[in-house]
């Protein structure tokens, strides 16, 4: 029941702390260091594609068994070390008490005890690539048989297979669940449980809303995919084959397994970053979000068909055609709820004044990128479009339109938007923009073109075009150097983040208390809010969107401000 | 200076923290346990035959006493949230009835123990057929929980010798409907792996 008056050693302070703004500031650390990780890897696999056998700049050769590696890693990591962490638990962790109005999580050490099993997990999953026989390079999904073959005989040696490449990343993947897990219980039961008086339901700002939804998502669907990671490590470890069809077993098992919560993981991903709109476009519009409910209600419905769609991953597996119109019908239906959600930003922006800070250019770039990869999974949705595009990189090229949006614009727009409350320093505003405009053109220039690389059947997974008659020809090959090129020039812009942030850090402006106007929670404390968040627990009395309210002399209603 | 942050003004608890965490734990349990069993019905429905006939059969008879010591375990759990609903010195009074439900499920799991020997002496292992991946695998698992489950009745336990804390409610409601979860997915994995 400290808050703030006694002292504390630095171990106690920033290392094992149990304060949630310090485990949100770890969680966001260790995503970013893992984004340095994984985009090193897209950059050399991808110099690869482009100039295939040359040297590569800061790497040298790359064997392909190498590539195979670097792309299964690339995916692994970008997915579960950057965008969980930076989406779910960096934002959940300082926005949830401070926007319900509490001193900290439900369960305090609990979240550390999160942050360091997660800390751990990573550590686990860079290991494989100094193990013998290196990482795992068989693709992110982990497919057997080659994932249960990686060292499969009738008596693996147990430790030996234990210290595989497949078995590491399993191993850490496990970790990791464990401490998202914990994360996620801590965020519903804060929600539950601690918010100040008055915060009914409805008055709770959208992306609580959403980290939590996206948090009982990840809860429900992550147990049958810990089942199948279980009886994988046992197939590798012990020898058991329960995905060997040699013995009874079944690999697509594995498919039905994984996917039931891999497509759901996407909607994990994608709830928080929409949430972040929630909050950042009625502010930069100075109007109410439109619809607020049903975005809510409309989110509920999607995250029940979540569970519902996952065999789409498996139209060329070998699946029933029956079973094949089911999920191809539940993935075109789950688009509604979303393009509901998106329909009703596109209403709050509508006839407002529209400010472009830098969080605002980074929403409204999430929603236009966005929307093309929204629209080119409708295709993939339906299942006589995907047996031809399986697997190419119409594919690749859909889910970076998806993934890359949500995870770093939607990261980047809450970054923007909530580092003056949480560091209290004003980043710099110039710097900001160009970082924007940088990386949504490379962005563009990186992925737009291999959509036609991949109707033209290029697939995925290989590190050297030139066998392939179809593809190894003009402009093909151009567009491979070309979106080699974006890649760089991508990574490059993103130290004009890495400088504002230092700069900023080192001589940046003391931020106001509530520099963007706005109405939420944690606003009204200090920034930064110091340990236990408010003097006095403040006392909600209205919604969290009242911008404009007529008859106001300010145009926005702080959500604690009586009548 | 004076402590302004202990009484929190807030909108109400709907149960205790440790109560809505643990349910929502327990989801994901569930679901761990729901994965594994469709593993286990979908590879079965597609075996030529099933149990294989070169393979042990496995105990039916003496797991079934075996259920019923764990089912009485649950029983007890259940008699002891009851009586303490309202107090928690009724807690601290009724603490007996924790250590006869830990001694049940400690006979359940050691006779578990014993049968897995058995088993392991007839030639049924984890590399000798799928039937015994299986059996190893799934009820391999409860046993995992329910090992997991006596250390928190054990916490439990040791929590009620002591003074009544402030987090005593949430300690008590996680500790018990964690056992409880434990001892009630038992009868089904026990017919669908044992019996049908």
């Amino acid at each position: 029941m400290e808050n703030g008056q006694h002292q504390q050693s630095f171990i106690q302070k920033y290392i094992f702390s149990t304060d949630h703004k310090v485990i949100g500031m770890q969680y966001a650390i260790n995503g970013l260091l893992m984004a340095i990780a994984g985009g090193f890897l897209a950059y050399v696999f991808r110099y690869n594609l482009a100039f295939p056998g040359k040297d590569i700049p800061l790497f040298g050769q790359l064997s392909p068994m190498q590539y195979n590696t670097f792309i299964t890693n690339h995916g692994m990591i970008m997915v579960f070390w950057v965008g969980m962490p930076l989406l779910l638990s960096s934002l959940g962790n300082f926005l949830i008490p401070t926007m319900v109005g509490t001193d900290d999580m439900a369960f305090p050490t609990l979240n550390m005890l999160s942050f360091w099993i997660f800390f751990v997990s990573s550590i686990v999953l860079l290991l494989a690539f100094f193990v013998p026989g290196g990482a795992y390079g068989g693709g992110w999904t982990m497919y057997p048989p080659l994932s249960a073959n990686a060292y499969m005989n009738p008596n693996p040696d147990f430790f030996q297979a234990l210290f595989s490449g497949a078995s590491l990343m399993l191993l850490a993947v496990a970790l990791e669940f464990v401490a998202m897990l914990m994360g996620g219980i801590n965020f519903v039961v804060t929600t539950i449980n601690k918010r100040a008086k008055g915060m009914t339901a409805f008055r709770i700002p959208l992306i609580v809303w959403f980290i939590d939804i996206a948090s009982v998502i990840f809860m429900f669907a992550v147990g049958p995919l810990v089942a199948g990671a279980f009886m994988l490590l046992l197939d590798i470890t012990v020898g058991t084959g329960f995905f060997d069809a040699a013995r009874g077993g079944d690999p697509i098992l594995w498919q039905h397994l994984f996917w039931f919560f891999g497509h759901p993981e996407v909607y994990v991903l994608l709830l928080p970053s929409l949430g972040v709109l929630g909050e950042i476009l009625p502010v930069f519009s100075r109007k109410p979000l439109f619809a607020y409910k049903s975005i809510i209600y409309m989110a509920l419905f999607s995250a029940v068909l979540s569970v519902v769609v996952w065999a789409h991953h498996q139209f060329v597996s070998g699946i029933d055609p029956r079973m094949a119109t089911f999920f191809s019908i539940g993935t075109i239906i789950i688009s509604i709820p979303f393009a509901g959600i998106f329909l009703a930003f596109m209403a709050t922006l509508w006839g407002g004044s529209i400010k472009f800070t830098t969080p605002m250019l980074f929403a409204l770039g999430f929603i236009g990128l966005f929307l093309v990869g929204g629209l080119t999974g409708l295709f993939l949705g339906s299942n006589a479009f995907d047996i031809y595009a399986h697997d190419s990189y119409f594919v690749v090229a859909h889910f970076h339109y998806t993934l890359f949006p949500d995870i770093f614009f939607g990261f980047f727009a809450a970054f923007y938007y909530w580092f003056p409350k949480f560091v209290g320093k004003d980043l710099d505003k110039t710097l900001g923009k160009i970082h924007f405009w940088l990386t949504t053109i490379f962005f563009n220039l990186t992925f737009f073109l291999l959509f036609f690389n991949g109707l033209a059947g290029e697939h995925r997974r290989i590190n050297n075009y030139s066998f392939f008659g179809n593809v190894n020809k003009e402009p093909y090959t151009t567009f491979e150097k070309i979106c080699t090129v974006g890649a760089i020039l991508l990574i490059l812009s993103q130290f004009v983040f890495v400088i504002n942030l230092i700069k900023t850090l080192r001589s940046g402006k003391k931020a106001a208390k509530n520099p963007w106007n706005a109405t939420t929670l944690e606003w009204v404390t200090d920034s930064p809010p110091k340990h236990g968040n408010f003097d006095t627990f403040p006392v909600v009395y209205r919604g969290p969107y009242e911008y404009s309210v007529p008859g106001c002399n300010e145009d926005y209603l702080p959500q604690n401000q009586e009548n | 200076m004076e402590n302004k942050m202990t009484a929190q003004v807030s909108q109400g608890k709907v149960a205790s923290d440790g109560l809505v965490g643990m349910i929502f734990l327990l989801a994901s349990e569930g679901m761990f346990f729901a994965g594994l069993i469709s593993a286990y019905i979908v590879n079965r429905a597609g075996a030529m035959e099933w149990p294989p006939a070169n393979q042990p059969r496995l105990p039916i008879e003496v797991t079934a006493v075996n259920t019923f010591i764990l089912l009485l375990s649950g029983f007890f759990i259940v008699r002891f949230r009851m009586n303490n609903r309202n107090s928690q010195t009724e807690a601290i009074k009724s603490k007996g009835l924790i250590k006869l439900s830990l001694l049940l499920g400690l006979i359940f799991l050691i006779v578990q123990g014993s049968e897995w020997v058995r088993l392991l002496h007839f030639g049924l292992t984890t590399r000798s057929s799928l039937y015994g991946a299986f059996f190893y695998t799934i009820i391999g698992a409860h046993g995992l929980h329910v090992f997991a489950g006596l250390l928190t009745l054990l916490y439990l336990s040791n929590k009620l010798k002591k003074q009544v804390g402030f987090n005593m409610k949430s300690i008590i409601d996680s500790c018990s409907i964690y056992w409880l979860f434990v001892v009630v997915i038992w009868p089904v994995l026990y017919y669908l792996v044992y019996l049908s």
